[in-house]
């Protein structure tokens, strides 16, 4: 059996970035080998200041009690507990460039590389999981 | 009624993937073979811990809920399948009921979480940690079968029981991982 969970983010709403932690933290407490490649609007997920307010997809703002309600923890405390776990943060190289951002703009212990660093990661992987 | 737990771990009003987070910090804390109660109010922790202890390799025993609060126990993961078992007195999980039926008792041996979730009915319970202090509650002419999980710890306390003067003691295998008789438990 695979040691290895291999995650791709590429988008950069609220609901996309728990589903990216929830299921990395999980993962990386149960013992896994965990990596995720942020790449496009994923890079927002650990983007300094656009982490802090994620947007909720349009129509769904009510939403937020519900989180409230259901004391779930905030992105950067996610983040910040999926870095102490040992969860791998690769940003996508060309995304960046494309954007005009440089690694100062992310958060501190993060990787980057292309899509050969994460393939390389991945080729082993189960499961890979892309959201 | 309480079970007995080594340590214990409060993720009451958590959510996933909280609890699960909380969990595998915690248990850095326990001894192998030691007990953690985790209480938490997230429902899905009832399958993820289960999940989890699998995963991970620790002993999941079970979850009780008491006040709208579930409790559930984790027994660290002991090496104790691949040692050798030296008390040359056994007889095996298939005749004991048999032979019990005539005189003597089954004694446990397992921390009192796992019997509490899984025992022999009419077995005595006395986890090996405390057997040495409790010996004044078994009696020398009676036979006393000895039963763990695995027969790792059954073994040592045969051994003990051995030293300080039983003689109709055996040590039951291969132990309560294989039972397939019928079991009472804490809830049903």
């Amino acid at each position: 059996m695979s040691n290895k969970v291999a995650i791709i983010a590429s988008n950069g709403g609220l609901f996309d970035a728990y589903k990216v932690f929830n299921i990395a933290t999980a993962a990386a407490a149960t013992e896994k080998e965990v990596a995720i490649f942020f790449t496009f609007e994923g890079l927002n997920l650990i983007h300094k200041q656009a982490m802090q307010q994620l947007p909720m997809p349009e129509g769904r703002e009510h939403f937020a009690e519900g989180f409230k309600k259901a004391n779930v923890p905030s992105i950067p405390e996610l983040v910040e507990m999926a870095q102490e776990l040992g969860v791998k943060f690769i940003g996508c190289q060309m995304t960046m460039d494309v954007m005009g951002l440089t690694k100062e703009d992310f958060i501190d212990g993060i990787e980057v590389g292309g899509a050969v660093t994460f393939l390389e990661f991945a080729k082993d992987a189960s499961p890979s999981l892309t959201f | 009624m309480q079970i007995k737990a080594d340590q214990q771990l409060d993720c009451k009003g958590l959510a996933c993937p909280m609890p699960i987070v909380k969990t595998k910090k915690a248990m850095n804390e326990v001894e192998d073979g030691q007990i953690l109660e985790v209480q938490a109010t997230d429902k899905g922790s009832i399958a993820d811990l289960k999940a989890w202890s699998e995963s991970v390799g620790h002993q999941y025993l079970g979850t009780i809920q008491e006040d709208g609060v579930l409790l559930h126990y984790i027994r660290k993961s002991s090496h104790d399948t691949g040692e050798e078992k030296t008390f040359e007195k056994t007889i095996t999980n298939d005749e004991v009921i048999d032979r019990v039926s005539k005189g003597g008792i089954i004694l446990d041996v397992r921390e009192e979480a796992e019997y509490a979730f899984g025992h022999i009915e009419g077995s005595k319970s006395i986890p090996m940690g405390e057997l040495e202090n409790r010996l004044d509650e078994l009696n020398k002419d009676q036979e006393i079968y000895v039963i763990c999980r695995t027969g790792t710890r059954s073994d040592l306390a045969a051994r003990k029981l051995s030293d300080k003067g039983f003689t109709k003691v055996y040590n039951v295998l291969p132990g309560m991982a294989s039972w397939q008789g019928k079991i009472s438990r804490i809830n049903g």
